[in-house]
């Protein structure tokens, strides 16, 4: 059996569009549940999607602990031996506290990486196979939300193309669930049941196209 | 010293991607390889991809995904495995890039165009201008011409480059008009200089072999001899997908010109030897006993090529009709025990085709 860490914000989590952090969709309508339905019984599936998750920034107002830099390492440690490490993160670096151009938020990805490539949490300290995930962009009515991500939208359109740049310079898997799912009218940025189920039926064919020997 | 981690991104393949097939001026040499690849193979998956090019799986994931977006990959039906969700076959994209293909001929030029995986979208055969012809293939430019216009007008920004299939042969070289050579050796530049393509010339023979390779009977082939029957008999030696071709261009007389000299002497035209995909008529033991002299001559060249080196594949290739090779491939292997013969597969005009696959080897394969 292999192992795969979901490591993610809050459309990891399975927050409810509209919702709070404590309105999560069922363990089996979110995408690593649907993931975990298509890889089974093959793959052991573990979900590491935290609310307001960045890439590398400790967040000012919610707290160092949202810095997904600092969680990775201890969460890389807990679940290893890891064959596969899936990260898609980027929406929480667009609120204008942190004032990160798309290409920036790459550059956090692509730290991500070095780190897991440092620490090398696979089989008999190999690296994982990595899959960056670029989420999809931001709708332009985001509500209430307008002020904390104040001028986000436009480079939410330009996180697919920053992130494969990274994930090609890096040489790790990429794959762009704006091609398969978009964000949910609620609040313009968290994913509806469909969506996570369309995005964990494509990510787990983009698992399968990785190839792995048996 | 400057953590280089955390440099700006240098992606070496997606930076290009926007401008186009033929803005990519070098093409990494892991990226050749997959396509070299896919060449050879259709329908592979990822993995196999990865075990056949021992590049790891995030490489092919960067390749394959570069090239998908370019057009030149394209994503099969799924294929069901044994458990989880099914594979994904990737083969060459037919539309992804197109190629010209030129032999000159002392009697014919042809001119072919075809698509990334060989198939012909456009063939035509052209006479020979004759001596009072004031230019040097008045003709040619205007063909080719046409076979870029046969490209589809989506595809434009897809054609690898011309092909040019050279005779070098000084015995074919003169049964043509005087100067002949000369004059094809010019041609090159011309259409490059009329079309604004970029040309690519190989020796006729090698060409053929090349072509056979490509898109031939010897796709799966790593080690054979290459024959090749026009008006004379030519042979080339293919080593590890290596052509390999003898400082002296050496050809047997047992050509097309020797059958056609052996009907005349018995009354009988030999015309249509020298037309493109016409089933000869029966001409009775004149035939035959060509066809086992040529055979003769095959078996010769075989036997003491295999005194040095492991080919026991031999292919024999012609614009004869296919019957006609057949019949030689099928003599000789009864003739050579454990010799594995077969008749080429490119037709109309294998050295046409072996010309077309010039500009895909250079731009996208491995071999040089």
């Amino acid at each position: 059996m292999k192992t795969v860490l979901c490591f993610g914000d809050s459309n990891t989590h399975g927050q409810v569009p509209g919702g709070t952090p404590l309105d999560r969709f069922g363990p089996d309508v979110r995408w690593p549940g649907v993931l975990r339905k298509e890889l089974t019984p093959d793959w052991f599936i573990i979900e590491e999607g935290l609310s307001g998750r960045t890439t590398v920034h400790k967040d000012p107002i919610e707290g160092d602990i949202k810095s997904g830099r600092l969680y990775l390492r201890p969460c890389l440690m807990s679940h290893a031996p890891l064959d596969l490490v899936i990260l898609m993160l980027g929406t929480n670096d667009l609120k204008a506290r942190f004032n990160q151009p798309a290409s920036e938020v790459a550059m956090g990805i692509g730290c991500l990486i070095h780190d897991i490539r440092e620490l090398n949490p696979g089989p008999k300290g190999h690296c994982p196979e990595i899959l960056v995930v670029a989420p999809p962009p931001m709708l332009d009515d985001i509500g209430e939300w307008e002020g904390i991500f104040s001028g986000a939208q436009p480079k939410s359109h330009q996180l697919a193309h920053e992130f494969e740049v990274i994930a090609d310079s890096l040489e790790v898997h990429f794959f762009d669930a704006g091609t398969v799912i978009t964000s949910d009218s609620a609040d313009g940025f968290h994913l509806c049941e469909d969506a996570h189920a369309a995005l964990g039926k494509a990510i787990a064919q983009e698992v399968i196209n990785i190839g792995w020997a048996d | 010293m400057p953590d280089m981690r955390f440099a700006p991104p240098n992606p070496i393949r997606i930076a290009d991607r926007a401008s186009g097939m033929n803005a990519v001026s070098v093409r990494s040499y892991n990226e050749r390889l997959v396509l070299s690849l896919l060449l050879q193979n259709k329908g592979l998956s990822r993995m196999e991809i990865g075990n056949r090019t021992g590049l790891s799986a995030q490489t092919v994931s960067v390749i394959v995904r570069s090239l998908e977006q370019e057009g030149l990959v394209i994503k099969g039906e799924a294929v069901k495995g044994r458990m989880g969700p099914p594979t994904i076959p990737l083969s060459l994209n037919p539309e992804g890039a197109y190629s010209v293909g030129i032999s000159l001929g002392h009697r014919h030029t042809d001119v072919v165009m075809i698509d990334f995986v060989g198939q012909v979208k456009f063939y035509t055969s052209l006479p020979l201008p004759d001596d009072s012809d004031p230019t040097n293939h008045s003709k040619l430019v205007a063909t080719v011409q046409k076979a870029l216009a046969a490209l589809p007008t989506k595809q434009e920004g897809r054609m690898a480059g011309i092909g040019i299939a050279m005779p070098e042969d000084e015995e074919e070289l003169a049964l043509g008009p005087t100067g002949m050579g000369e004059r094809f050796e010019a041609i090159g530049k011309e259409i490059e200089e009329a079309l604004g393509i970029e040309v690519y010339v190989q020796n006729d023979i090698t060409a053929a072999a090349a072509g056979e390779s490509m898109f031939g009977a010897a796709k799966s082939l790593d080690d054979y001899l290459f024959f090749y029957i026009g008006a004379r008999l030519h042979h080339r030696l293919v080593l590890n997908h290596q052509i390999f071709q003898s400082r002296a261009q050496v050809s047997k007389p047992v050509g097309l010109i020797d059958l056609e000299k052996r009907l005349k002497s018995v009354g009988m035209s030999g015309d249509v030897l020298w037309e493109r995909g016409t089933a000869w008529p029966d001409f009775g033991k004149d035939t035959t006993r060509w066809l086992q002299d040529c055979v003769a001559e095959l078996k010769a060249s075989l036997e003491s090529a295999s005194q040095f080196l492991p080919v026991s594949t031999v292919i024999v290739s012609s614009y004869a009709p296919r019957e006609v090779c057949e019949e030689i491939t099928d003599t000789l292997k009864s003739a050579c025990q454990g010799v594995d013969a077969r008749p080429g597969e490119l037709q109309p005009s294998p050295k046409a085709l072996g010309a077309a696959s010039l500009p895909f080897s250079s731009k996208f394969t491995v071999e040089t």
